[in-house]
C-alpha cells in the first residue's frame, strides 16, 4: 500500500512549505560504471511551482528524474520530499507519479481504465474512483473519449491522458519527462499554456525535464541549468535569460554575442573592457565582482544591439562592422555581421512597421552599438 | 496429422515423377527390408548386368502396402511377407511372374513353395525369399535367478498369467501385430490359428486381459535393444530380431544372455517374397534381378550375412555351418511340423480384432 | 495492379495447393466405401454403361465413428493430452521467454539461438535420446538409486509422464518463440509507468504484462496444441499401450485395419475438433487486439 497522499489541491499557495524548500534534493550523485552521470546535485524546490531542469541530451536530467521516481537508486545523497526522505522507497510507495516521454499509456486499455490504473492500485472504492477519473477526464477535456482505447486518440488527445493519469493520484510532486517534444509546433504552444493552467488549478509541484529552452522559459517558475550532470545555474526563466552566470547558460538559452578581453578600468558598478574582437573599448554595468587584469567575456543578446549608418555618439560599445546576412523572420529580422577585426556578430531587430524603406541591406558598412545596461560581464 | 499425410501425398509425387522419368531403361527400383541383404548382391547385379539399382529399405509391411495400395509406387521389387502378399495379390497389386525368365526356379525349396501356395496359389506371383518364425526371445539369467522352473520352451513363459505375473516386474513384452499374438494365442489354446469366429477373438481378448496387466508393452522392434540391455526379460518377436538381440548383448559384454524360443505348442512361420507390382515400370529387369537373387550362391551369401533361413534348398551347401546349424534359424523337422501360417484376414475380422487388441491395451 | 493482383494471388494459391486440395481427396476418400482394391476404396464417381453418371457417396464413415466410443474417447484423450502439454509448455516457456525478453540484446542472440538449437538435431533422434534418459537403467534412476533416494527404479518409461515430458520438450521452442517475440515488444516503461502508479512489481506483471503477451500466449499455444492433439511418434516411443490418442487410432485404421475411408474420416473429424478451438481463439484475440 502506498502512504496515505495529501491533496495540495486548494490550500496553496497560501500555506508556505514547513522548511523552506517542499522537495529537497542533497548532494545526489548517480555513476554508471565510471561514468558519472549526475553529479552532487543540491537543489531545493518549492510547493506548488513549476521546476525546470534543462539541458542538452546527456547532461544527467532525465537520471535525475528517474531518481525522484524512485527508478533509478542514487549512488550517494538524497531526496526528501515534503520532509520524508525517500531513500529506499521504491517508486511504488513514492507520492510521486510521473509522465513519461513517450505517454507510456496502457494499450490495452481505455481512456478510462488508464486513468483509473494508479486509484486501484490504491484499492480506493469504486464510486470514489469513477468521480475522480471522471472529474479528472474534465479537467484535461476528455470526457467524451473516456472509452476509447490509445490507439484510437491523436498525439495531443493522448498527451492529455497522460496528464489525467499522473495527476489523479493527486501526488506530492509530478515528473514531466519531455512533455510537449512529441507534439507538432502549434499543438506544443497551445498544451504548454493548457499544462500551466492545469498545474495552477491543481496546484501540484511539477518537476520538468525538457532541452527545449523556449519551453522551458514558457512553463516554469523557476529553471534549473544542467551541465555535465551538475546544475550550473538555477533562477527564473528571466533571471537566467537577462543574468546568465556562465558563458554555457548564456549560450544554451537562447543565443548571444561574446566578446573576450580584460579588464583595464573599474568604477563603482562598472568596467571597462579592452577587447581585440570588438576594436573598441567595452563598457558594461553588470557582473562586476572582477579585479584589474582579469580575463572577462562580455555577453550581449542580439535583440539588445543597434545597427545605425552614422557612428553613434558613445566611443565605447560601438563596433563598425558589415552585413554578411539578412534574414527575415516575420516578426523580425535576423542580421549576420562581420566586424572589422573578423568577429561575428549576430544580431536582431523587430520589425515594427509593415514596410521599412530605409532597411539596412547585404553588403552595407553600419555600426553595431549597445547601452552599458544590455550587456552581462562572465568570468567563467 | 494432415501434416503428415500432405508428406505422404509430396513424396508420393516424387516417386511418380521418378516412376514416369525413367521409363525402361537399364534401372531396377527395389524396395526391400532394412539390412535384409548382403552386402555385395547389388553391387554384383549391377556389375553383371549394367542396370542401375535404385535401392530403397522400410521397415514395417504396413508402410509397404500402403504404398502398393495406393498405387503408381514406382518400384520394381517389393519384399511384402506372405500374409500381406496374399492381400495385395487379391486386391490386384502384383504382376503374375514369368517363369520362363526364371531359370533358377528348380533351386527353390519344394516344402516352402508348398507353405507359401497358400497364401500364393501355384506359386503364380512370388519367389519366397527368407523365412522366420515368431517366438520368444528372453534373458536366460535373470529369468532363472526369479523363476528356477521357468518353462521356457513353452507359450506359458507368455500366456500363462501366473508365470507372466511372476515375471513382469523383470519386463515382459509382446509384438505389436495382433494378428501373430492372435494365431499364436489360438495355437497355445489348442485351437485354429487362422479361426475368423467372433467367439475366438472374445476368447483372445477375454485371456490377453488377464495377462495384460503384466505386459510392459507392446511394441515391434524395441524389444531388440531392451532385450540385449536387460531392460525386459521375455519378448515376444521375430526369430531374426532375437537372434540380433542375442549378438548385441554378446557384443555389450554386460553378462547379458538371450536365448530364442520357438515354444513347443508351435509358432507362427513367416515368409518373405520378391513380388513384382503389376505396375512396376521395369518388368523385365524385375525378372533378370529375381532370377539372379534365386542363385543358390547368392542366396547363400545373404543368409550368411543376416542370419536367416532362405527358401532356396540348393544353397544350403553354401550356407555356413554356423548358421545352418543354429535351430533357432533352422529348426529342426520336428519342430516345423509344428508350425503354422498365419494367413491373410477378411477386412470384417481384421477390424473385429484391431478393436479387441486396442481394447486390451487401452483398457478402452 | 497486376502486381497487387498477384501478391494477393499467392497466399490464397498456397492454400488451395496445400490445404483444399489434399482435403478434397481426403474428404472423397472419407465418402467412398472401403473395398479390396487398389486404391483400397470405392470410386465415389462412376460412369454406367449407357453414360449416366452414378455418384456413391455416403455418410457412412462418420456414422460409423459415432457408434464405437474408441472415436470420441481417442479425441477426447489427445486433447486432453495436448491441452496438458501446451499448459506445461506455457508454465515453462513463459519465464524463458521472458527472461530472453529482459536479457541484453547479446545475451538474447544467443539464448534465442540455444533455443533454435535443438532444431539441428533429427527429432526423432531427439525422442530417441529421451528413451535412454528415461528408461529403468537411464542416467535419472541409476543417480536416485546411487544417492539412495529410491530402492528399486521407478518407471518412467512406457508412461503418461513419458509422453508429456515428449511432447512438452519437442515443442516448448513453438512456446517460447512466439511469446517472446512479444514480450520483446512490450515497452519497458509502460511497467514503470505501472511502477509509479502505485502498482508492486507481481500485479504490474499481472495487469500489465500478461494481458499485453496475450496474443504470444494464443499463438504459442496453438503451434504446440495442434500438433500436439495429432501427435504419434512422440507416444508411440515413449508412451505406454495404454495411451490412447487419436494419431494411434487414425494409424490403426489406415495401416492396421486398411480401411482408407474410416481413416479419412477420423482426419476430417480431427480437423474439425481442431478449427472450433482455433476459430475461438482468433475471436478472442481480435477482441484482445481491439478494433
Amino acid at each position: 500500500m502506498s502512504p496515505p497522499r495529501t491533496a495540495p489541491a486548494g490550500d496553496l499557495p497560501g500555506n508556505e512549505p514547513r522548511c523552506g524548500h517542499y522537495v529537497r534534493i542533497e548532494g545526489v550523485t548517480k555513476t554508471f560504471g565510471d561514468v558519472t552521470a549526475v553529479d552532487d546535485v543540491s537543489l531545493g524546490i518549492h510547493r506548488g511551482e513549476i521546476f525546470c531542469l534543462l539541458g542538452s541530451s546527456g547532461c544527467g536530467k532525465t537520471t535525475l528524474l528517474r531518481i525522484l521516481a524512485g527508478f533509478e537508486t542514487a549512488t550517494g545523497g538524497r531526496v526528501l520530499i515534503d520532509g520524508d526522505d525517500m531513500t529506499g522507497i521504491p517508486p511504488y510507495e513514492r507520492p510521486v507519479n510521473i509522465m513519461f516521454q513517450s505517454y507510456a499509456l496502457f494499450p490495452h486499455m481505455t481512456v478510462e481504465k488508464n486513468v483509473a490504473f494508479g486509484l486501484r492500485q490504491d484499492r480506493i472504492a469504486a464510486r470514489e474512483t469513477s468521480r475522480r477519473v471522471r472529474d479528472m477526464l474534465g479537467l484535461v477535456r476528455l470526457g467524451p473519449l473516456a472509452r476509447r482505447r490509445p490507439h484510437q486518440l491523436s498525439g495531443g488527445q493522448r498527451q492529455r491522458v497522460a496528464l489525467a493519469r499522473a495527476l489523479v493520484k493527486q501526488p506530492k510532486l509530478l515528473l514531466l519527462d519531455e512533455p510537449l517534444a512529441a507534439l507538432d509546433r502549434k499543438l506544443r504552444e497551445e498544451m504548454q499554456f493548457e499544462l500551466i493552467t492545469i498545474q495552477k488549478e491543481v496546484g501540484v509541484t511539477f518537476v520538468v525535464v525538457t532541452h527545449d529552452q523556449e519551453e522551458a522559459m514558457t512553463l516554469s517558475d523557476r529553471i534549473g541549468v544542467m551541465d555535465a550532470g551538475k546544475i550550473v545555474q538555477t533562477g527564473t526563466p528571466s533571471a537566467i535569460y537577462e543574468s546568465p552566470g556562465t558563458r554555457f547558460v548564456a549560450g544554451f538559452v537562447g543565443s548571444v554575442n561574446l566578446f573576450e578581453g580584460r579588464v583595464v578600468a573599474q568604477d563603482a558598478g562598472h568596467l571597462i573592457i579592452e577587447c581585440e574582437g570588438a576594436g573598441c573599448p567595452l563598457y558594461s554595468d553588470r557582473g562586476v565582482r572582477a579585479a584589474h587584469g582579469d580575463r572577462v567575456w562580455v555577453a550581449v543578446r542580439p535583440e539588445k544591439l543597434q545597427i545605425s549608418r552614422d557612428a553613434p555618439s558613445r566611443e565605447y560599445n560601438r563596433i563598425e562592422s558589415m552585413i554578411t546576412e539578412v534574414a527575415y523572420r516575420g516578426n523580425l529580422t535576423m542580421y549576420r555581421l562581420r566586424a572589422a577585426s573578423g568577429a561575428e556578430l549576430r544580431v536582431s531587430r523587430p520589425n515594427l512597421a509593415r514596410a521599412n524603406a530605409d532597411r539596412q541591406d547585404m553588403g552595407e558598412r553600419v555600426y553595431v552599438s549597445w547601452h552599458p545596461s544590455s550587456s552581462v560581464v562572465l568570468t567563467s | 496429422m494432415l501434416r503428415k499425410l500432405m508428406t505422404g501425398c509430396a513424396a508420393f509425387i516424387l516417386i511418380t515423377a521418378a516412376g514416369v522419368a525413367s521409363a525402361e531403361e537399364m534401372v531396377l527400383n527395389v524396395y526391400n527390408w532394412s539390412d535384409y541383404i548382403a552386402e555385395d548382391t547389388i553391387a554384383d547385379f549391377e556389375e553383371r548386368t549394367g542396370i542401375k539399382v535404385n535401392y530403397d529399405v522400410f521397415d514395417s509391411n504396413e508402410v509397404l502396402e500402403a504404398k502398393l495400395l495406393a498405387g503408381n509406387s514406382g518400384y520394381d521389387v517389393v519384399v511384402p511377407a506372405a500374409s500381406f502378399l496374399e492381400r495385395q495379390i487379391m486386391a490386384g497389386g502384383f504382376a503374375r511372374l514369368d517363369r520362363s525368365r526364371l531359370g533358377n526356379w528348380g533351386n527353390l525349396d519344394a516344402t516352402i513353395l508348398e507353405r507359401v501356395a497358400a497364401h500364393d496359389p501355384g506359386n503364380e506371383h512370388a519367389v519366397p525369399y527368407m523365412w522366420g518364425t515368431t517366438g520368444f526371445g528372453y534373458n536366460v539369467g535373470k529369468v532363472e535367478a526369479i523363476m528356477s522352473d521357468a518353462p521356457t520352451g513353452s507359450w506359458r513363459m507368455l500366456f500363462d498369467p501366473d508365470v507372466v505375473a511372476e515375471l513382469a516386474d523383470c519386463g515382459v513384452t509382446l509384438l505389436d501385430a495382433p494378428t501373430e499374438v492372435f494365431a499364436n494365442l489360438m495355437g497355445y489354446l489348442g485351437r485354429d490359428p487362422n479361426s475368423e469366429s467372433p467367439e475366438d477373438v472374445e476368447l483372445f481378448e477375454e485371456h490377453l486381459s488377464k495377462i495384460r496387466p503384466h505386459i510392459r508393452y507392446f511394441h515391434s522392434s524395441q524389444n531388440i535393444n531392451d532385450l540385449a540391455n536387460g531392460e525386459i526379460c521375455v519378448a515376444m518377436g521375430w526369430s531374426g530380431d532375437m537372434l540380433i538381440a542375442r549378438d548385441r548383448a554378446v557384443e555389450a559384454g554386460q553378462g547379458v544372455e538371450i536365448a530364442y524360443t520357438i515354444p513347443e505348442e508351435g509358432a507362427v512361420i513367416w515368409f518373405d517374397n520378391l513380388a513384382i507390382p503389376s505396375d512396376a515400370p521395369h518388368p523385365e529387369n524385375a525378372h533378370l534381378f529375381l532370377d539372379y537373387m534365386m542363385e543358390a550362391e547368392v542366396a547363400a551369401a545373404i543368409s550368411n550375412y543376416v542370419f536367416y533361413a532362405n527358401a532356396n534348398g540348393a544353397s544350403l551347401p553354401y550356407v555356413d555351418d554356423e548358421v545352418k546349424s543354429d535351430p533357432s534359424i533352422y529348426p529342426s523337422d520336428a519342430v516345423k511340423e509344428n508350425l503354422f501360417a498365419d494367413l491373410a484376414d477378411s477386412p470384417a475380422f481384421t477390424r473385429l480384432l484391431t478393436r479387441a487388441w486396442t481394447r486390451v491395451k487401452t483398457g478402452q | 495492379m497486376r502486381w497487387r493482383t498477384f501478391a494477393i494471388a499467392v497466399p490464397y494459391l498456397w492454400l488451395l495447393l496445400f490445404f483444399l486440395a489434399p482435403f478434397a481427396i481426403v474428404l472423397k476418400i472419407a465418402l467412398s466405401e472401403a473395398m479390396l482394391a487398389r486404391p483400397p476404396y470405392a470410386p465415389l464417381f462412376e460412369w454406367g454403361p449407357d453414360g449416366s453418371l452414378a455418384v456413391r457417396a455416403s455418410l457412412q464413415n462418420f456414422l460409423f465413428l459415432l457408434r464405437d466410443d474408441l472415436y470420441w474417447k481417442a479425441y477426447l484423450n489427445s486433447a486432453r493430452i495436448a491441452l496438458i502439454s501446451t499448459a506445461f509448455c506455457l508454465i515453462l516457456g513463459y519465464p524463458v521467454a521472458y527472461g530472453i525478453a529482459r536479457s541484453s540484446p547479446t545475451a538474447r542472440t544467443v539464448l534465442l539461438m540455444l533455443v533454435i538449437l535443438p532444431f539441428w538435431t533429427s527429432f526423432l533422434l531427439r525422442v530417441y535420446a529421451w528413451i535412454g534418459i528415461l528408461k529403468n537403467n537411464g542416467p535419472i534412476n541409476n543417480m536416485l538409486l546411487a544417492i539412495g533416494i529410491i530402492d528399486e527404479p521407478i518407471t518412467m518409461m512406457q508412461t503418461d509422464f513419458a509422453v508429456y515430458v515428449g511432447i512438452v520438450y519437442a515443442y516448448l521452442p513453438f512456446m517460447i518463440l512466439p511469446l517472446f517475440a512479444r514480450l520483446v515488444r512490450i515497452d519497458h516503461t509502460l511497467l514503470e509507468a505501472a511502477a509509479d502508479l502505485g502498482c508492486r512489481p507481481l500485479r504490474a506483471f499481472l495487469t500489465v504484462t500478461l494481458p499485453l503477451s496475450l496474443p504470444g500466449i494464443v499463438a504459442g499455444s496453438l503451434l504446440v496444441f495442434i500438433p500436439a492433439v495429432g501427435e504419434f511418434v512422440i507416444p508411440a516411443l515413449l508412451g505406454g499401450p495404454d495411451t490412447l490418442m487419436i494419431g494411434r487410432v487414425l494409424w490403426d485404421e489406415f495401416f492396421a485395419n486398411r480401411d482408407w475411408p474410416v481413416a479419412s474420416a477420423v482426419a476430417i473429424a480431427a480437423l474439425f475438433l481442431l478449427v472450433i478451438p482455433i476459430t475461438v481463439f482468433q475471436r478472442l484475440r481480435a477482441d484482445q487486439e481491439g478494433a
